[in-house]
């Protein structure tokens, strides 16, 4: 059974927020500017994103209506009626509640009927695991079709209060990466067993992944403090107590971050070995990647051997909405999709390189219809 | 980069060149001794006898390569001239290692008197015997592997010992040491890909000898902890 993307939607709350206006939304730690802000900017290359936090640090729209709204989106835009749908698959790194399930909270959002409900936790590869979940219960028959919806609403670790309970420590550097880097937004795929009616499709090919937590240590994580090798937020006697330990801060190891694009080349060198890639005909590339990672040696060696794809096929709109976690790869596909004339035959690849504990997402597109 | 013309043949066999070394690098990235290495958990002892177990292997490294290279013949005199190059850069490479393994308060005579660990000689055998056939042109695979480890020490396992222990002298000068030339290295590389992957059966012998070097030398890493 093939398996289509027949509609796309996106929902990036209130305005953009420029890089001069981060602080004065997520407020200033200890009521000092940070002197790291413009250096990981410049590195990261975001220059807007868009925040479900106002400058009060209050939260304007939870995660799960977030998620909604861009389903809806998907939905409208689609030749399907919400009563119609399946199955519900949806991601995220963090729900606003931490249990039920966060698909559980998006199907009470949306009002769906009786779907089955699939929820993916992680972080930026999560999006493609609730995908290859829908990809896979058409493919074998059990729906005919699947809302998959991915969404993220980080900025409320980003707080300045949040650094401001943590005791004994200053906010080091791997503790505030990411706060210049991530930011809250969601993204909806409908998936059907049929190309749409009229206009174009994509045709999910395959979508793999190769998980390397075997490997190496935990590159970006919520839970654990700084040096705590054992102990982790809930071994705490209280939360309050977790989170002065720092237990609670969003962290990336940023030493360790280099290790995903030999991760991420190594993937794809193991793609086109395999035969499911021919670099030389893929038509699009997108790819949750910054491109200060493109400056890497391995690049030019990709290069070299043939395997590197021509800089003009890359799209990314990293740098405008934002980088939403795992929402990101389904808002760049849908303003990908809604901003170029496709032509049957194209393909698309797509490409998630997860820090967290290194994982990394691959998927092949062809344009249909 | 730019006067870099590889021959179809050539990018499909350092395509595959670089996938065996990034397989290889997740290897050895789960080898005992590597991960406490990369992450910061390496005592002195155990640095110590990591360049133990690497000496007795890198002493005999400048023997296979110029064994290599006296086995092509004329019609590859201009392969022998890199290869010898190649062996004349190297083959004093274990006193700067054994001047490190001193600098951590190792003493000179044990690092002589110690003998190869089982991976070592295993991985020395193996390099002997390929070097030994005429034109041995499937041992580019082993100097790729082995180019690439060089670029590993020096830009990472070094950093990371550095940041560990601190002595009066330096201690990592065999690792840092590799990773100078770097970009001469790897032109050299890809000329002599370009040069002797002239087959669909060569490449594939380039390619099985660096899996095998690959292995080995994961081995010879993981017997590090046995000595």
């Amino acid at each position: 059974m093939q398996v289509y993307i027949n509609s796309t939607g996106r929902y990036l709350p209130g305005k953009a927020v420029n890089n001069e206006e981060i602080e004065s939304v997520l407020g200033l730690i200890h009521g000092k500017k940070s002197r790291l802000k413009r250096k990981i900017l410049n590195s990261n290359g975001i220059l807007q994103r868009h925040y479900a936090i106002n400058d009060q640090q209050q939260t304007t729209i939870s995660n799960s209506d977030m998620a909604a709204n861009a389903g809806m989106n998907c939905i409208d835009e689609s030749y399907l009626a919400p009563a119609k749908i399946q199955m519900l698959s949806c991601a995220t790194s963090q729900g606003d509640m931490v249990l039920p399930g966060f698909g559980s909270m998006v199907q009470a959002a949306l009002n769906l009927s009786e779907v089955e409900l699939h929820t993916s936790h992680g972080i930026c590869s999560s999006s493609m695991m609730a995908l290859k979940t829908a990809f896979n219960n058409i493919r074998c028959q059990d729906s005919d079709n699947a809302l998959v919806i991915a969404s993220e609403l980080t900025s409320r670790l980003f707080k300045h209060s949040r650094y401001e309970q943590v005791t004994d420590q200053a906010v080091d550097f791997n503790a505030e990466f990411l706060r210049w880097m991530l930011s809250d937004g969601a993204g909806a795929l409908l998936l059907e067993n049929q190309p749409r009616p009229t206009g174009r499709s994509l045709r999910i090919d395959w979508i793999k992944s190769f998980s390397h937590a075997n490997v190496f240590p935990v590159c970006m994580s919520v839970g654990q403090s700084k040096d705590e090798e054992q102990k982790t937020w809930q071994d705490y006697s209280s939360y309050g107590e977790a989170e002065q330990a720092g237990a609670l801060l969003l962290r990336q190891d940023v030493r360790l971050l280099d290790n995903i694009v030999a991760v991420g080349v190594q993937g794809f060198l193991k793609l086109i070995a395999q035969g499911h890639v021919d670099p030389h005909k893929i038509d699009h590339v997108l790819c949750h990647f910054s491109s200060k990672y493109f400056k890497n040696k391995i690049f030019e060696m990709l290069e070299v051997s043939g395997a590197s794809i021509a800089e003009e096929k890359w799209y990314t709109n990293l740098y405008q909405r934002g980088n939403t976690g795992c929402a990101s790869i389904f808002i760049m596909l849908d303003e990908f999709i809604k901003t170029h004339e496709l032509k049957a035959g194209e393909t698309l690849f797509c490409m998630v390189p997860e820090s967290g504990r290194f994982n990394c997402a691959y998927m092949h597109l062809t344009v249909v219809g | 980069m730019d006067n870099i013309v590889l021959t179809k043949l050539g990018q499909s066999c350092l395509q595959s060149l670089l996938k065996v070394w990034f397989d290889f690098d997740l290897a050895i990235t789960q080898v005992p001794i590597i991960k406490r290495l990369e992450q910061g958990r390496l005592s002195i002892e155990d640095y110590q006898s990591l360049l133990l177990n690497l000496r007795q292997q890198v002493i005999e490294g400048s023997r296979w390569i110029s064994r290599c290279a006296s086995s092509f013949d004329r019609e590859y005199a201009d392969v022998r001239s890199t290869v010898i190059s190649h062996a004349t850069e190297e083959h004093r490479d274990y006193l700067i290692l054994e001047n490190d393994y001193v600098a951590t308060g190792g003493t000179l005579t044990d690092i002589q008197a110690a003998s190869k660990n089982i991976g070592s000689e295993a991985l020395h055998g193996f390099l002997m015997y390929r070097a030994s056939q005429p034109n041995p042109v499937d041992l580019i695979g082993a100097m790729w592997i082995i180019e690439g480890l060089g670029n590993k020490m020096a830009s990472k396992w070094s950093q990371r010992i550095n940041e560990q222990f601190s002595f009066e002298n330096t201690i990592t000068a065999f690792m840092d040491y590799h990773g100078e030339n770097d970009e001469n290295h790897l032109q050299a590389l890809y000329r002599l890909i370009d040069r002797v992957a002239t087959s669909p059966e060569r490449v594939n012998d380039i390619i099985r000898t660096a899996k095998v070097v690959a292995k080995l030398y994961q081995l010879q890493l993981e017997e590090v902890d046995n000595g």
